[in-house]
């Protein structure tokens, strides 16, 4: 692999977030009539700048210490933004959940049929390496005993290749399993009644399932970067064992 | 992430929390749910403050965070975390 070693990038230079302040101090400094009060504020705005040079002096370039995997993982907070509002309405709870059969990472293909007999949660989430859906596996990966404390299953589906699946899981430590859905293209996001077909990947919904494969939660965020609240999912999975099915809602 | 004092050289902008853990957040942002999570786990107690729920702790955190309401700021004993890595 080859790595950048030119100069560096726009925002190594000046973080967006410092280069946003920087825009909004330039617009409230333009109201400003000139006076002392005013020359005083340029003089901090320079010795902030003159700072942020010396902290650049003293720490290396990412080009200069190499990409790490800390890198890769982080990608995700400089990628562009994904922020639509949900196009689709999730299967209700009493449905039996529509089987289906994909590959993982490692190429086994696996049947939802094969998932009887344990609670299940399918996680659709729009893309591998985005910011929304790094986040939230990374969470579920934090809770994965808790999970397991519910005797839960729980499987990421998007349409991402079985290669970006084991690359990402590789590098954000992700270990349940993460379906390619492929080929045909979002064809089990279309029977979940989840996908969006002007962008090509799927909403952001998940399902929970009982040990019969019977949906007893649907949730579909209302907005692409809206990671469905965890103590909601928790409490769908110590419902499955007190409430009946009907009881169960679909939750927007 | 940005540290920021609670602080100010002209004295200080609001009362000290009483709990000495404050998360500023919103239900649906993955980073705040995995810092409050990891605080559980840890068994440290804290405050959540939902700042869909909270105006008055939204221009608290402008004040802090230079203008954003950046979420998840975790206020830790007079020390302000804007946006902290994740716990792992």
């Amino acid at each position: 692999m080859q790595t950048n070693t030119s100069q560096p990038s726009q925002e190594e230079l000046y973080p967006r977030r410092l280069h946003d302040l920087e825009q909004r101090f330039g617009t409230l400094f333009k109201e400003l009539t000139d006076s002392p009060q005013k020359e005083a504020l340029s003089v901090l705005h320079g010795m902030m700048l003159e700072m942020w040079r010396q902290l650049r002096r003293s720490s290396s370039p990412l080009s200069e210490r190499g990409l790490t995997i800390d890198d890769i993982a982080d990608l995700y907070r400089h990628a562009p933004k994904m922020e639509g509002e949900r196009r689709n309405t999730p299967l209700a709870p009493g449905t039996l959940a529509p089987d289906f059969a994909l590959p993982d990472a490692s190429g086994h293909i696996v049947r939802l049929a094969e998932y009887r007999g344990r609670p299940t949660v399918l996680v659709f989430y729009p893309l591998d390496w985005s910011p929304g859906c790094s986040q939230q596996l990374d969470l579920y990966q934090q809770e994965l005993d808790e999970f397991e404390r519910r005797d839960a299953r729980i499987v990421g589906i998007s349409v991402d290749s079985v290669y970006s699946h084991g690359a990402w899981a590789a590098v954000r430590g992700i270990r349940f399993p993460l379906l390619a859905d492929f080929n045909p293209k979002g064809q089990v996001a279309r029977q979940y009644h989840v996908y969006r077909d002007d962008d090509g990947f799927s909403e952001r919904a998940l399902y929970v399932l009982d040990e019969r494969g019977i949906i007893r939660y649907s949730h579909v965020s209302p907005f692409l970067h809206h990671v469905p609240d965890i103590y909601e999912l928790f409490a769908a999975l110590d419902g499955l064992r007190s409430k009946a099915p009907e009881a169960a809602g679909v939750a927007k | 992430m940005i540290r920021a004092s609670s602080w100010s050289p002209f004295g200080r902008q609001s009362a000290p929390p009483h709990i000495p853990v404050v998360v500023y957040g919103t239900r649906w942002c993955a980073a705040t749910q995995l810092v409050r999570r990891h605080l559980e786990r840890l068994g440290v107690p804290y405050e959540y403050v939902d700042l869909e729920q909270d105006p008055a702790a939204v221009a608290q955190l402008r004040w802090w965070t230079g203008g954003f309401s950046s979420h998840p700021t975790v206020y830790v004993g007079g020390e302000v975390l804007v946006e902290p890595p994740s716990p792992s």
